[in-house]
């Protein structure tokens, strides 16, 4: 009954929106007790909803819901085909309905906190991220691509916005407005190579609606390089939207934004949105192995190079934005590695393999909901500090630890969480991904598997990494004796903006546990004709795959490692006992020079763009300026001229008007003449 | 929903129900005038009889009979005169609400008369009554009539703006034309009749088939065509409509722009597509050369509207000039000859309605608040009328055909009925779907002019802060815009019953 009215969900932020935007000056608090309550409510309904969906027999037999309205037909007779408008629940559409809009509850109510001094703004950054919700919830229900992909436009559009929230009227303005340029353009690419797969899809298939294309039978009778193609343009959508490698370079940049936006983007919604749209195309990704090889190698990479960048940036919000990049990046490889795995059993036809293929799913999508809640803690915990510090610079904090107590150990928690230590959330997801890129090794008995070893050995490299890193955060700000701004900070923040910190940490801390109560027994997705059912392990709750990881001699060297880094972290960042210093010579090593620099992955783009782009552009501008523009300037003169002198012709006489019906009768009649000659229909 | 009761208490008059409800209210009106000397009375009691009329014909148009057991959809013939159908159900919708929009605003406008109100609403409802009726006439004098009706009271409509002198000229010009017109239409229906020796739409077809095309013939279309061209304000018979649209009260300009000018179109599809089409698929009769030469005429009015558009400074005539170009659009439907393109057509007629009707119901209600007519005078509105600026921005977007605006979802319809044919193979009207793309693109030029005078533009020193609008026009713009936004988004209804009329007109 509530499944029915799923719908709310969206409807409710959007109305929100529409409120708030139009009147928002007129309320109190700039409307955003309204948007609060409107995300609630979306929460509530979005838990009643999965609720119902998980626990009534009607659905999880069938494993998803949908319900669709006939929005238009385009064409005519038996070559039209009807785009439609509904909503279509899965367990994973239930999950992250659920965490996005109770991540998005939690993180407007600390935006009442740290907004709270922004006057006249507040309206505009209210409905802003009513609409920024509105687009993740609609896009993780829509019934088929083209709905979701308004949705997921819907979401571009309000990250252009928020990012460039200070875009006029503060002091870095420019720069800020730049960094919103760059994360719209940026994620533009990738939307053309969403679109270009919705094409390609749409060529092969027929329909875009999800209950046909990811039908086995027909996946199965479709043209499978097609498909693949279709797969790597839609991945294309999601690298742009998730900033994977190649197009990474906009999520730093988007720190330009107000902290609670980098929250929203990082943890609830945006960046999930390319993680969602490659789990929800599973079935279709999975009919190639390449395609998945594909995914986890640019998972792998970029977890492993954006990981690095995060070692030694000193910009607190800079390194937590790295880190969430790292993150995506062991989602898309426990994708890939899940997949191929898949693949490789759909054409063996081996159900084991399939089934260790599952796990990649089950882990991808256990990490983006830990990852959801340990960084929107990370974020806003990070944003009361730059609230009462006044700086985003780690040098000049520390010691905060005793001025912000709540503060600083929920982030502790969140810290503890990502880093992977075991028993918070983060560890047993993070582990289920490792595991994951080793099966892949292990069990495929294709010549490609040893690429895996390869990510896997990355993987474990950037959960050292990971942990040393956030450690160091952790340290540099909270730990040590206090500099220049930490100093003068005015202590905890208010309880609008600690309580959201509290609740988020509490789930930083457990949510991993909903392994032990069979998260992937009911977390499942239909693939292939309905004949197999990945993570549905029924009747076999989760507990197996602890048992897995405890009886996996490479869980335990992931442990020792990551205990390793917090505690050279601790030597480092906390007692000083050892120098950071010496291992990059203060500074001067090559390495360190070039991470700082972001593995000069800019200055190549900006270069590429500069030395082949202006080339072309100088080309393409002298084209387009005596050519193009000669021809359209002389056309717009010619019909401004036309306009001008047709309109001279209308001189007002009635006798002028009259003669001219006379004369276009003649014409007409000439005309029509010519016509009936030329096709000899009079004889 | 069953609607025997109305055949059982009127028997086949139901057909003609919506008009007589129409003239007995045209009829009162101005002793209603006489009794209460106000405005606001006799406006309400004029559209409680809209309404009233407005109801019953949605009655018909969904409704369903019951003969002897068996349900169909209701369709009769009066008296052997008017046939109501689908189509003509649909169309008198549409004529039926530019009335009520109409009727609803002129009784606060300051551009219509206090004196003579009485006889302009009888003479709105009588000049919509005259629409109805031609799109439900059976035969062409039943037409010529029609159309006769709705001529002879809009001159008067137009020369009722009694202290304007342009009104009076543009009244002149219009009785000058109309009747040259008029003249033109009765020429080319007896040289149809010589040459068909019929003058039943239904039969024209057939005659066609079995005469075949003669000189006589071809003379007598162009001839109608000139006639009828003149209502639609297709190019080059288009001239009178710039000095009539700026010289008329904006309400009547409203009526001829989205009413009059459809009943036009309504004539041609009723006439000319039914003729060609019935003689193709009955005798083989070849339709191209008509084909061509309704594309030829589509393409250049919608050419010639745009392209002038561009040059006008008043907001009226820029109007007038769009409402050209949008006639020059739907003409396509008479090129392409599909039932996919008449949906798109019809449709268009529609979304057509709300946004040409919405942008000069602006254009009225800033003429109440004191603003001119140029398009300067708009500089920096934005500001002084913020939702006001808004719903002509939407407006004037959804003209342009910018997505997801109801003008938008008409054109993709109409446009891409020129490219597939009912067939789906690829028609050999893509150039002519080309062209409107293209125009389309050149209209966006006009319409942001005026949205940049809105939005970017200072206002003139002297501009007061707040406006004083009618809230009558308001209501009107509000319906309007949220009419234009809500059709681009979800089509489908309106959609439907576009389809249903579609099927009928082409069920030969």
């Amino acid at each position: 009954m509530f499944v029915e009215y799923v719908w709310l969900t969206v409807l409710i932020p959007l109305l929100c929106f529409v409120i708030v935007g139009a009147l928002g000056t007129r309320i109190r608090h700039g409307g955003g007790l309204i948007t609060v309550a409107g995300a609630a409510c979306s929460f509530i309904i979005a838990l009643l909803a999965s609720y119902e969906f998980f626990t009534s027999s009607d659905y999880s037999e069938v494993g998803y819901v949908t319900e669709s309205l006939e929005w238009f037909t385009v064409g005519f007779g038996s070559t039209s085909f009807t785009i439609s408008i509904g909503y279509y629940l899965d367990s994973l559409s239930c999950l992250i309905m659920m965490f996005a809009s109770f991540i998005s509850t939690l993180i407007f109510v600390y935006s009442l906190g740290y907004m709270g001094d922004q006057g006249i703004k507040k309206r505009r950054y209210f409905a802003e991220v009513a609409l920024f919700l509105t687009g993740m919830i609609g896009c993780v229900t829509a019934s088929n691509m083209v709905q979701m992909f308004i949705f997921w436009e819907i979401m571009g559009l309000c990250s252009y916005l928020l990012i460039g929230f200070w875009g006029f009227g503060h002091p870095e303005a420019k720069q800020k407005a730049s960094a919103a340029k760059k994360a719209f353009l940026v994620t533009r690419a990738g939307d053309v190579c969403l679109m270009g797969g919705m094409f390609v899809l749409f060529f092969e298939m027929g329909s875009l609606d999800y209950v046909t294309i990811f039908n086995g039978a027909n996946l199965a009778a479709a043209d499978p390089e097609m498909l693949a193609l279709a797969s790597l343009l839609i991945f294309g959508g999601a690298i742009g939207k998730s900033a994977q490698f190649p197009l990474l370079d906009w999520l730093p940049d988007a720190m330009a934004g107000p902290t609670t936006v980098s929250a929203l983007i990082h943890a609830a919604t945006m960046v999930k949105a390319g993680v969602y749209i490659v789990a929800r195309c599973f079935p279709l990704f999975c009919m190639n192995s390449e395609v998945m090889l594909f995914v986890a190698i640019i998972g792998g990479v970029t977890a492993f190079f954006t990981a690095t960048m995060a070692m030694n940036n000193f910009n607190i919000k800079k390194v937590l934005a790295y880190s969430t990049l790292s993150q995506l990046g062991y989602m898309f490889l426990a994708l890939g590695a899940g997949g191929y795995l898949f693949a490789l059993g759909i054409e063996e036809g081996s159900e084991e393999l399939m089934a260790a293929g599952a796990l990649g799913y089950t882990a991808a999508t256990l990490h983006m909901a830990n990852h959801a809640f340990f960084k929107a803690c990370l974020f806003l915990g990070s944003g009361s500090v730059i609230h009462s510090t006044g700086t985003e610079d780690m040098r000049l904090m520390g010691g905060l630890g005793r001025k912000m107590p709540i503060t600083s150990i929920t982030m502790l928690i969140a810290t503890l969480s990502i880093a992977g230590f075991p028993f918070f959330a983060g560890f047993w997801s993070k582990d289920l991904v490792l595991d994951v890129a080793m099966d892949a090794f292990k069990d495929a008995a294709d010549p490609t598997c040893y690429v895996f070893i390869l990510l896997w050995f990355l993987g474990v490299v950037t959960a050292f990494m990971t942990a040393f890193y956030m450690f160091r955060l952790w340290f540099m700000t909270f730990s040590g004796k206090a500099r220049e701004n930490a100093e003068h900070c005015h202590g905890e923040s208010p309880r609008s903006m600690a309580l959201p910190l509290v609740v988020l940490s509490v789930f930083a801390l457990a949510f991993g546990f909903v392994l032990l109560i069979g998260y992937d027994g009911i977390f499942t997705i239909e693939l292939v004709a309905g004949n197999w059912i990945v993570g549905g392990q029924a009747g076999e709750p989760g507990f197996h795959w602890i048992e897995h990881l405890f009886t996996n001699p490479y869980t335990y060297l992931t442990i020792v490692l990551v205990l390793v880094s917090i505690s050279l972290a601790y030597l480092m960042y906390s007692r000083g006992s050892v120098n950071p210093g010496k291992f990059n010579k203060d500074g001067q090593s090559l390495l360190y020079r070039v991470i700082a620099n972001r593995w000069y992955l800019p200055e190549i783009y900006d270069q590429t763009s500069w030395k082949l782009g202006y080339g072309v552009a100088k080309c393409v501008d002298y084209f387009d300026r005596n050519i193009i523009d000669g021809s359209v300037n002389g056309l717009a003169n010619a019909v401004i001229g036309g306009g001008d002198a047709v309109s001279k012709a209308q001189d007002g006489n009635v006798h002028t008007y009259s003669a001219v019906v006379i004369l276009g009768i003649v014409l007409l009649f000439a005309v029509a003449a010519a016509l009936v000659i030329f096709y000899g229909v009079i004889a | 929903m069953d609607v025997t009761w109305i055949t059982d208490l009127i028997g086949n008059y139901a057909a003609v129900l919506p008009m007589l409800i129409l003239i007995v209210g045209a009829l009162l009106l101005p002793a209603t005038n006489y009794v209460f000397k106000k405005r606001l009375p006799v406006t309400s009691i004029a559209m409680v009889i809209v309404l009233i009329s407005l109801v019953f014909n949605i009655l018909l148009l969904t409704g369903t009979v019951e003969d002897g057991g068996v349900k169909s959809a209701f369709a009769h013939t009066a008296a052997g005169l008017f046939a109501y159908d689908d189509f003509s159900g649909l169309m008198i919708l549409l004529f039926q609400i530019v009335l009520a929009i109409v009727v609803f605003v002129s009784g606060e406008s300051n551009e219509t008369t206090k004196l003579h109100f009485g006889a302009y609403m009888s003479l709105l409802l009588i000049a919509t009554t005259g629409m109805m009726f031609v799109v439900t006439a059976v035969d062409l004098i039943g037409i010529f009539v029609g159309v006769e009706c709705v001529s002879i009271t809009s001159y008067a409509l137009v020369a009722l703006k009694r202290n304007d002198p342009r009104a009076s000229e543009a009244a002149v010009k219009y009785v000058v034309i109309g009747g040259l017109s008029t003249a033109l239409t009765i020429y080319g229906i007896s040289m149809i009749y010589g040459a068909l020796h019929t003058l039943t739409i239904a039969d024209l077809g057939l005659a066609l088939g079995a005469y075949g095309y003669s000189w006589a013939f071809i003379l007598g279309v162009i001839a109608m065509v000139a006639g009828y061209g003149f209502k639609i304000a297709a190019a080059p018979f288009h001239m009178w409509a710039p000095d009539v649209y700026e010289g008329a009260a904006t309400p009547v300009s409203i009526l001829l722009a989205t009413g009059s000018k459809k009943m036009g179109l309504a004539v041609f599809i009723k006439v000319f597509l039914v003729m060609f089409v019935a003689a193709n698929a009955l005798s083989g009769i070849d339709n191209d050369p008509m084909q061509y030469l309704f594309a030829i005429i589509a393409a250049i009015t919608m050419t010639i509207g745009n392209i002038v558009a561009i040059a006008q400074h008043n907001i009226k005539r820029m109007l007038a000039y769009s409402s050209v170009a949008q006639a020059g659009y739907i003409l396509i439907v008479m090129a392409v000859m599909s039932e996919y393109a008449l949906t798109g057509g019809i449709f268009h007629m529609f979304t057509h309605v709300f946004m040409k009707g919405g942008a000069f119901l602006v254009v009225g209600a800033l003429i109440f608040a004191g603003i001119g007519e140029k398009i300067s005078d708009y500089n920096g509105l934005a500001k002084r009328a913020p939702w006001l600026a808004f719903a002509m921005m939407i407006f004037l977007m959804s003209l342009a055909g910018v997505p997801p605006l109801a003008g938008f979802t008409s054109k993709f319809v109409l446009f891409s009925g020129a490219i597939y044919g009912d067939d789906g193979v690829i028609t050999q009207w893509i150039w002519l779907a080309f062209v409107a793309i293209l125009n389309s693109a050149i209209s966006l030029y006009y319409y942001v002019k005026v949205i940049r005078a809105m939005y970017i533009e200072k206002p003139a020193k002297d501009a007061k802060a707040d406006l004083k609008l009618p809230k009558t026009f308001c209501v009107a713009i509000a319906v309007c815009a949220v009419l234009v936004v809500v059709l681009g988004i979800y089509p489908a209804p309106i959609l439907d019953l576009c389809a249903e009329a579609a099927s009928v007109v082409f069920a030969i």
